[in-house]
């Protein structure tokens, strides 16, 4: 009896230690997605300042983040760029660290949120299998970048309810929508942490009077809405003149009004509840989509993958797809240049407030030489 | 209501736990050993 009890004793001991030596693991590799990407300050970066600057109820909690403003010589329209709304969507992270990094204002101001939603990008969505970062090449070495959750961190937000229901209208959804900050604007000074972040984006457009407001997304190749513009009613015609100019570059996009009944959204609510002008894109990213294969670093960056190619073949998917995917440099290239046409659409409307950024880079430049060549050397350590 | 999720956090691990010295069948004691994993990274709110 003494000898069964004494083995089972030990491994048990045996078993809890594999756990504990499992969760230290895990642990480790957890919290090691809680360092911020470095991102470089451009040339054209005048000051640097937190989300909680313009909300300070932000301050010191995993919502707060980094707003970077780049300001003209001349006075003029203003631009607010949210990158990393969803931290599963690389190219609208990336497409704002391009703009910081290399774009110089000539006229007018231009704000960059690249991580709106920080706290979503200390964690990866659960069961997705997705890589918790992947790296970007550059020609000063490699730059490593962070691909997080679609949502806040629960372990920041919890527990989420059974059904979330949209402060200001009254519309409900599924429990784990109140961590999607594209669900939660105008957001609330007293709410949810998400929520906190949405109200201090809109008073960041508030108090500086933003002119236009880009929230940069990406989506699956079978969601109906992709490589597209969604435009509130009164940034519409922004919208249109923005699509001609990239279908003259034979970049095709479509442009969606947004939906008066879907609520929450950047491109409905900033719209509704200040002057700004939203305008939210969409390119397609094959790692967050449902019918993907492997899920690795290299679908993030190639998007090549064959169960995708078969759905398209069998018309499945609302983009086209071949065995090329679609790269990185393609979705950040698509985001970089409509972001240019938006402001060129903007001055040809508005010559007596102009917004003039030099420095973009252009299309077919992204391409050639790759998202990296367009990113600056990181701090040695 | 965070707190209370906690505690009740705390106790499935302690019961878990309680399993994995008490069981003397060894899956049984692989199958806690795997459980206690998630439940001890969600209360020290690492994952």
């Amino acid at each position: 009896m003494r000898v069964t009890m004494r083995k089972h004793t030990i491994t048990a001991i045996i078993c809890l230690a594999g756990a504990l030596v499992a969760s230290a693991v895990a642990g480790a590799s957890f919290l090691a997605m809680r360092k911020p990407d470095v991102i470089v300050n451009g040339p054209g970066v005048s000051e640097k300042k937190m989300l909680s600057d313009w909300f300070p109820g932000l301050k010191g909690t995993p919502g707060d983040t980094e707003v970077y403003i780049l300001k003209g010589a001349d006075d003029g329209a203003s631009m607010l760029i949210l990158g990393g709304t969803h931290p599963n969507e690389p190219a609208g992270h990336l497409a704002a660290i391009v703009y910081i990094e290399n774009v110089v204002p000539k006229t007018g101001t231009l704000y960059v949120i690249p991580r709106a939603n920080a706290s979503g990008f200390t964690a990866n969505d659960p069961q997705e299998g997705a890589p918790q970062r992947f790296t970007i090449q550059t020609p000063n070495g490699p730059r490593v970048f962070s691909y997080g959750s679609r949502a806040t961190n629960p372990v920041h937000q919890w527990p989420d309810p059974n059904v979330y229901i949209h402060a200001s209208s009254g519309q409900t959804l599924s429990g784990s929508e109140t961590r999607n900050l594209n669900r939660g604007y105008p957001g609330r000074p007293d709410g949810t942490l998400t929520e906190k972040v949405c109200y201090g984006i809109v008073q960041l457009i508030k108090q500086q009077n933003v002119t236009i407001t880009v929230d940069l997304h990406e989506a699956s190749p079978e969601y109906p809405v992709i490589n597209a513009i969604v435009a509130h009613p009164k940034a519409m015609t922004l919208a249109s003149d923005t699509v001609l100019g990239l279908e003259m570059q034979d970049i095709k996009i479509s442009l969606e009004p947004s939906p008066v009944n879907l609520r929450g959204l950047t491109h409905r609510e900033l719209g509704d509840f200040t002057d700004t002008l939203p305008l939210l894109m969409e390119t397609a990213n094959a790692s967050q989509g449902r019918l993907r294969g492997r899920t690795d670093e290299a679908l993030v960056l190639t998007g090549k993958d064959k169960w995708y190619v078969r759905a398209q073949k069998l018309g499945r998917l609302y983009v086209p797809y071949d065995e090329k995917g679609h790269p990185i440099e393609e979705r950040v290239g698509r985001h970089v240049t409509a972001i240019g046409e938006i402001l060129t659409s903007w001055n040809l409307e508005h010559p007596e407030e102009p917004l003039e950024f030099e420095n973009i880079p252009g299309y077919e430049d992204i391409l050639a030489k790759g998202v990296g060549a367009y990113l600056l050397p990181a701090p040695a350590k | 209501m965070f707190y209370i999720y906690l505690a009740i956090l705390a106790v499935v691990l302690a019961l878990t736990v309680w399993v994995l010295f008490d069981t003397k069948k060894f899956s049984l004691q692989v199958t806690a050993a795997m459980v206690i994993v998630p439940l001890l990274l969600r209360l020290l709110m690492i994952k």
